[in-house]
């Protein structure tokens, strides 16, 4: 946690002030018709790629916005990426 | 032991005395010595025994790269002697011996090497398993480093700092001064960390000239004069560094000296660009007893005489493989020191310079000759050396062997940054090879031994430094780079590792007492990299952290598998690159805790205060744990809890529905001005997170209570479960906005009667009800009519200003009627017996809304709103066997199992929540959370206790609440 996270309302702020969401997985799908193995999916399982990841990020000791950054997984550095990013490398 | 006291690089003041004990024995030293220096001038040259051998160690690096050097100093135990400074009146003593460093009982086992090869504890000590209790015991009373008292408490101040820098420069060299003073020069903030208490690196205890007759220390000196008159410079002097890491944070730890405030403290650095000037380390020569006491490094030897007077012996043979060496076997033949012979590894490419010095002073002069064993049983007697061209072999007596291969850049806070190292055969180091972002090297780190070169590469580091913050300063980095590069690149080194051996006896790692032979046995057993042979033969493992294996490991691998030494890479460094002290990475433990706008006019005599989750609250009111008082007064008359810890938040905006019924199991369209909504939250597995009150005051305007505990999560919850939704509300936490008073018991309507300015009868104002009026003539307040307790009850909402005359308001308004406080125990335990519930009191991570039985909130008419735990509450509506909410009645009376007992037949089927004797009801009752089939009425519960001896409580499941079922008692 010791990188530095840019948060989009105050800035690059130290790792520690945030708190880590989860990776970008979409939202909430609908409820009908979900079996216990799609919600369990979308809820719990994750991609874990060695490379770029987008995920969601909470300025807890801040501004209390929740946002995604892009972090390279294998060197834990936030990557800037402009226009919402590239495919994730996987 | 007379010291030199007339050289000009003396760190000791010869005639200030200060006395302290070794080992019992009244010893003295001077000022500006270290505990380890104080110790050689009183005559002990036997400092330690080894880890597993219990071989005799001394001094070695003088800088504590190792745990020859490891004391007990007053109490604490693994103090590094080297670094430690002198103080009068200290108490030392050594470690790891039975009897004396001199006289060690276990000395014996050095023969037993052979029954101690590389991994025994892994291997031999695990059949039968059994064995290894009784092994380990025994192995870590014969084997370890120092012993602490378990009662031993650490006195002194531990603090810690927080530095933004724009340039951070590591080591207070030539090399670091220069990269600081050329960053300060465009105006930059520099932070300048120095392990030792001085600057000057390797310069610093040295007499020999520049190329313009500056002598080096002197040179040193004007540079550490330059940086102290430098206003934008602060400069950490006895300041090591514990770590570096991404975006450039760096950790250090400094110790304090006379007039800090601290005796040692942690410190934190980010910024903007980093400068690595951390020169070298010596790189051990390994040959047989290459750690006999009496076998030291080229700078122990030298800063030994030069820093600090001490001359290292009576007559010494040099192994060397620098030029490094043959300047200080000079120089101490200068100060009287019979030299035998100075042999180097390197055949050729020595400083010409220094070989006529050596010649001018009739030291003989062997290039291409190396130790390869030292004799002498306690301490260095003589050493046998031979040509590597195998032409020939000598004896020598001596008393000092300065022992050296080379140098070891010490590169660690580069690669921690995840730069890169490669072996560079010209200097035969591993070098810096690629660099993270804005992070530069300069000085003897990258090879350079030249003096003008390692101060060119610091200023040009200094500069691209400058530049990384934004000074333009391309003009003179261009220049500097061009000077650079007219000046002596990087001096070439030996590759040389291990002298021609067998290394039985050759020491890889000193804390470890791993030798060549154990690496080698760990290739025979199949180990082929490293980073494995490190762990599994223990080398570079111990308080040293790898600094002096961890050049000598991957190349001695390299060797012994037949790889070109081009293939070897070091092990991974990691922090803390120095030994750290709990205390200091503890700091100063002040109790962070929130306080109650009413704090003071709770702390009553006989008032037990507890820190519950954030807040520091009463629990008890007197001594009387059961709370036998407070809990009669509520059930018979009027009590008042300070309950200003509750969460509370306004919600509000056109979409502040939409993420009610997002985040609440319930159906929050249903709400209605003027009543209490009591509902829950649970996460996506259906397991129940937070409960609370919502409010409605009016449209798309909310008003909520969360538990303590959860209060600072409650933003957060809302804005992540609608993150995708774009909902147009807002949310701010009132928490410490809002004092609460609950007034309970029979009398608190007449009591709140006294103090509002409305209506309060039990029609006009019912329970479940919430009003907004005012208290005391003028102070506004939200109320709610509630029940947690059991008894009549209101919830009154204060702005925080004015809790403090709310309070006394409300306690004058009941004095005549006998109104007493009463704490968090008591609302425990009435809750308790009403069968209300705490959510993590009874309930766990998997405890869902149905096995508490709160089911009923949960409503399945909202798809629309996606809510947070309806998909899972619904799939596991039907899911046998979950542990379920039960409420027990103790077949004793008299005996409350304690919180979190074990509920048990053959094996274990859940636990006690909470227990507490009853004066209300005067039985013993509690909750569980119990397997399923155990939770119907009448079943028999048996309780395990922790020291129980086998003796089980029982008890039956009975129904709740236990108090009140009907609910009379609110709804009068
Ligand atoms: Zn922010």
């Amino acid at each position: 946690m010791s990188f530095l996270i840019t948060c989009p309302t105050c800035g690059p702020r130290k790792g520690y002030e945030f708190r880590y969401g989860g990776e970008d997985k979409g939202p909430r799908p609908d409820e009908a018709g979900l079996t216990p193995e799609e919600w369990v999916e979308y809820v719990h399982m994750n991609r874990c790629v060695a490379g770029v990841s987008k995920e969601w990020w909470f300025h807890r000791d801040g501004c209390s916005a929740w946002f995604t950054i892009w972090r390279d997984t294998r060197t834990n550095l936030q990557v800037q990426v402009s226009n919402d990013g590239p495919e994730e490398q996987s | 032991m007379t010291r030199l006291s007339e050289l000009p690089t003396l760190r000791i003041d010869p005639y200030e005395e200060l006395r302290f004990e070794y080992d019992g024995r009244p010893l003295t030293g001077v000022a500006g010595d270290s505990v380890a220096t104080a110790m050689f001038a009183s005559g002990v040259r036997v400092f330690s025994r080894s880890l597993k051998y219990h071989r005799p160690r001394g001094l070695y690096s003088l800088d504590g790269e190792c745990a020859n050097a490891m004391m007990a100093v007053d109490g604490v135990p693994n103090a590094a002697a080297e670094t430690t400074p002198l103080a009068a009146g200290m108490r030392v003593g050594p470690q790891n011996v039975r009897g004396s460093a001199d006289h060690d009982r276990l000395g014996f086992l050095d023969m037993f090497d052979w029954a101690m090869p590389a991994g025994f504890y892994y291997r031999l000590m695990h059949k039968p398993a059994a064995m290894w209790p009784i092994a380990a015991e025994q192995i870590r009373k014969m084997a370890g480093l120092g012993e602490m008292e378990p009662d031993h408490r650490t006195v002194g101040r531990y603090t810690e700092t927080y530095l933004n820098a724009e340039v951070c420069v590591v080591g207070g060299g030539p090399a670091g001064m220069r990269a600081a003073l050329a960053a300060a020069q465009y105006g930059a903030r520099v932070v300048l960390l120095e392990r030792r208490p001085w600057l000057g690196g390797s310069f610093e205890h040295r007499l020999r000239s520049l190329d313009d007759g500056t002598p080096a220390y002197q040179r040193a000196r004007d540079l550490a004069a330059a940086v102290k008159a430098a206003d934008n410079i602060r400069v950490f002097a006895r300041t090591a560094l514990i770590g570096t890491y991404n975006d450039n944070l760096i950790t250090a730890v400094q110790r304090g000296a006379n007039g800090d405030d601290f005796d040692e403290r942690y410190v934190e650095i980010r910024a903007a660009s980093i400068v690595v000037a951390t020169g070298c380390i010596e790189r051990p020569l390994l040959f047989e007893n290459n750690e006999r006491p009496g076998v030291m490094q080229i700078g122990c030897a030298h800063r030994l005489a030069h820093t600090y007077g001490l001359l290292p012996g009576r007559t010494a043979v040099f192994s060397v493989g620098s030029d490094g060496g043959l300047e200080c076997a000079a120089d101490l033949a200068d100060h009287g020191v019979a030299i035998t012979c100075v042999a180097d590894c390197r055949p050729e490419g020595h400083d010409p310079e220094l070989v006529e010095a050596l010649r001018q002073r009739n030291v003989p002069f062997l290039a291409g000759w190396v130790a390869t064993a030292a004799h002498g049983r306690k301490k260095v007697r003589g050493v046998s050396l031979t040509a590597l061209d195998g032409t020939g072999t000598r004896d020598d007596s001596c008393d000092v062997l300065v022992a050296s291969a080379g140098r070891t850049p010490l590169a660690g806070p580069v690669t921690m940054a995840q730069g890169k190292l490669a072996y560079d055969s010209h200097t035969g180091c591993f070098l810096p090879a690629s660099l993270p972002a804005r992070l530069h090297v300069a000085g003897r780190l990258t090879g350079l031994e030249d003096p003008a070169a390692i101060e060119t590469s610091g200023h040009g580091a200094g500069l691209a430094a400058a530049a990384d913050c934004g000074r333009a300063v391309e003009t003179e980095l261009r220049e500097c780079d061009e000077r650079l590069g007219q000046l002596p690149g990087p001096a070439a080194g030996s590759g040389l590792v291990r002298s021609p051996t067998h290394g039985r006896k050759a020491f890889v790692c000193f804390d470890e007492d791993a030798t060549v032979k154990n690496v080698r046995q760990a290739i025979d057993q199949g180990f082929d990299v490293p980073e494995l042979i490190k762990r599994f033969a223990s080398v570079g493992t111990g308080p040293g952290q790898g600094g002096l294996p961890g050049h000598n490991l991957p190349m001695l691998v390299a060797e012994l598998r037949g790889m070109p030494p081009e293939s070897a890479s070091p092990t991974t460094m990691r922090a803390p690159m120095v030994p750290v002290s709990m205390a200091t990475l503890a700091g100063s433990s002040h109790d962070m805790c929130k306080r109650t706008p009413v704090h003071d006019s709770q702390k009553l005599p006989g008032a037990i205060m507890r820190r519950i989750g954030a807040w520091r609250r009463v629990r008890y009111f007197s001594d009387d744990l059961l709370c036998r008082a407070e809990v009669r007064n509520v059930r018979t008359n009027v009590g008042m809890l300070d309950g200003s810890s509750l969460g509370k938040f306004r919600l509000w905006g056109p979409d502040a529905l939409n993420a009610l019924q997002r985040i609440y199991v319930s159906d929050m369209a249903k709400l209605r001005p003027g009543r209490v909504k009591y509902s829950a939250m649970c996460n996506d597995d259906g397991c129940v997170v937070d409960d609370g009150i919502v409010i409605k005051r009016a449209d798309n305007e909310y008003y909520l209570t969360t538990s303590s505990g959860r209060a600072g999560q409650t933003v957060e919850w809302f804005r992540y479960h609608t993150r995708y939704d774009g909902w147009d509300f807002k949310m701010v936490n009132l928490t410490d906005a809002l004092g609460v008073i609950n007034l309970s018991g029979p009398n608190a309507r007449t009591v709140l009667e006294r103090v509002a300015d409305a209506r309060v009868s039990n029609d006009a104002f019912p329970f479940s009800g919430y009003r907004e009026f005012t208290l005391l003539g003028r102070v506004p307040a939200r109320v709610m009519r509630l029940g947690f307790v059991g008894e009549l009850s209101y919830e009154l909402h204060v702005p925080s200003s004015y809790m403090r005359a709310v309070w006394d308001g409300v306690a004058a308004a009941g004095t005549d009627l006998g109104i007493a406080n009463f704490g968090v125990e008591a609302q425990n335990i009435m809750r308790m017996e009403k069968g209300h519930l705490i959510v993590g009191s009874e309930s766990e991570q998997r405890t869902t809304l149905n096995d508490l039985g709160l089911g009923f909130l949960w409503s399945r008419n909202k798809p629309e709103a996606r809510t947070v735990g309806s998909v899972a509450l619904a799939q596991t509506l039907e899911q046998p066997d979950r542990l379920k909410l039960v409420g027990f009645r103790m077949d004793d009376p008299e005996h409350t199992p304690r919180d979190g007992s074990i509920v048990v037949d053959e094996r274990i089927r859940g636990w006690v929540c909470v227990a507490r004797n009853s004066d209300a009801l005067s039985q013993a009752v509690g909750m569980a959370l119990v397997d399923e089939p155990l939770s119907g009425e009448g079943t028999t519960l048996q309780i395990y206790e922790d020291g129980c001896g086998g003796n089980l409580a029982t008890a039956r499941v009975v129904p709740m609440p236990f108090y009140d079922p009907g609910g009379a008692r609110i709804r009068m």
